[in-house]
């Protein structure tokens, strides 16, 4: 893989997917993460579900940066990037929440991506991700080129979404927000990452 | 499960308006299917509440039957015409929903939910600023109706127009000053505006909502933020300074409780308590 290109996991993917699912009224936002060294492609590896509400208001996602920032020191993994998904299904522009928050993480990471998921693509049967990515390019971002975004195993990454469904395991992520109306729920998702790992097969080395 | 307790499932649901469709349609489908002549007049509150959650499935076929019901035994309801018209607009015909409004509000002028289907409707394509000028408009003639005064909050707040949602959200407080979320709320809109000033006001309001629920984490966070946040000001005085750093340490201990007993024995929240613990420490630091 080589510069400017992206590699989207089917962890993140997943995850992403089951989130702006969870909360199909509202908009939600979330980070990517990446557990691989800086420089050359980026690797999406894992995704922190973050907001269904009050996405512009400051406090609450200044605290959850700041936790998820602590987390990734803990745990060797960056934050690259920004997702989030609109409640208007049909328009999938990029908010100033959203440039905002992109730019805050663009400060200390050069490569960064602002991803803003399609919900006219989010029906059973798409062929097509529904995903739209940007990059920062001459001080604004600019939608990425389709082509140099990598989904490995993208049949694989939605009969893994689809089987997360049929078994009732979509309900188990908890973003930020719902771990702040009740704690002792887990933002990291161990549970349900752990779910997702066995059903992705050991054999293409997806993380 | 018996009939009785899944009609009291759906009554609960229903006065407490939760909007939780899926186990409505589960539970209401069945009940309308295998005992409707047991329900007696009940039956007809039920096709209300089913149709709507099943619309909220695209249950179009669920919702349909329940409207046929429903118009059947109410043929000139304004009630059942607004069944009608929501149904149109989960088809997205926008335009026939609002052709069914209008003449609600031809017959019945008054009718408040035909109006705010009208600016649902405008939400749902996107018309924020439309939708936030006939909120306003509904509003001086219906000043008391709190569901209307927190919609035009939410607009405001995705408008960033903070200043505004802050007025939405005062009225809201004046009418409900036991309703720990709106002033939790309104601390968070006054946080996000920034400057001292709004900082020192957030952080009263958190320490408001927290005296109505002291278990309501956002404003214990809040408090915490804002608190530590005004002890960084170079502008302050040293009392104020003082008076805020003790205000801060009081709710980090809070929250740091609130951690520990949330995080004992789960094995996987160890993370997020790791998590809060570090942050803790890192602002503690920022701060002195």
């Amino acid at each position: 893989m080589s510069m400017g290109e992206v590699e989207l996991s089917c962890l993140a993917y997943a995850k992403m997917y089951l989130h702006a699912s969870q909360f199909p009224r509202c908009s939600v936002n979330g980070l990517l993460l990446s557990s691989s060294a800086a420089g050359g492609a980026v690797c999406i590896t894992d995704c922190v579900p973050l907001l269904h509400t009050h996405l512009s208001l400051a406090p609450i996602t200044q605290l959850a940066l700041t936790q998820v920032d602590v987390w990734c020191s803990q745990t060797q993994q960056r934050i690259v990037g920004y997702y989030q998904a609109n409640a208007c299904a049909s328009d999938s522009s990029p908010t100033p929440c959203a440039l905002k928050i992109a730019e805050k993480i663009f400060e200390q990471c050069n490569n960064a991506v602002l991803l803003m998921i399609d919900g006219e693509k989010m029906f059973p049967g798409c062929r097509v991700p529904p995903i739209v990515m940007y990059e920062r390019k001459d001080a604004r971002w600019a939608l990425k080129d389709k082509h140099t975004i990598m989904l490995r195993q993208w049949e694989e990454t939605c009969s893994i979404v689809n089987q997360l469904f049929s078994s009732g395991d979509q309900a188990l992520l908890v973003d930020f927000d719902s771990h702040l109306d009740d704690i002792t729920k887990d933002w990291t998702n161990q549970k349900l990452n752990a779910k997702i790992m066995e059903l992705v097969s050991p054999a293409n080395g997806n993380v | 499960m018996n009939i009785e307790k899944m009609r009291d499932k759906l009554r609960k649901w229903r006065e407490e308006n939760f909007r939780n469709s899926e186990q409505i349609v589960d539970v209401g489908e069945e009940l309308i299917n295998e005992h409707a002549s047991k329900l007696g007049d009940d039956i007809w509150i039920i096709y209300e509440q089913v149709m709507i959650a099943a619309l909220d499935c695209s249950r179009d076929d669920l919702a349909w039957s329940c409207l046929q019901e429903l118009k059947r035994q109410f043929p000139d309801s304004h009630r059942v015409k607004r069944l009608a018209g929501m149904r149109l607009e989960a088809l997205e015909r926008y335009e026939d929903a609002n052709k069914l409004y209008d003449s609600i509000l031809q017959d019945d002028p008054t009718n408040t939910a035909a109006r705010k289907r009208k600016i649902s409707i405008l939400r749902a394509q996107g018309k924020s600023s439309e939708a936030i000028r006939e909120l306003n408009e509904y509003l001086e003639q219906f000043v008391g109706d709190q569901e209307a005064w927190h919609e035009l909050s939410e607009l405001y707040i995705n408008e960033h127009d903070y200043a505004k949602a802050a007025f939405c959200l005062e009225e809201l407080m004046m009418t409900n000053p036991h309703n720990h979320l709106y002033c939790e709320q309104y601390g968070e809109v006054k946080y996000t505006q920034g400057g001292l000033e709004n900082l020192e006001l957030a952080r009263k309001y958190f320490a408001q909502a927290l005296k109505l629920n002291n278990r309501n984490m956002r404003a214990l966070f809040g408090l915490y933020m804002s608190a530590s946040h005004v002890a960084a000001s170079p502008k302050v005085s040293a009392k104020v300074k003082k008076d805020n750093v003790k205000y801060a340490a009081w709710a980090a201990s809070q929250i740091s409780r609130a951690y520990q007993m949330a995080g004992r024995g789960k094995k996987e929240n160890k993370c997020s308590v790791k998590a809060v613990e570090e942050m803790l420490e890192s602002m503690q630091i920022t701060m002195s």
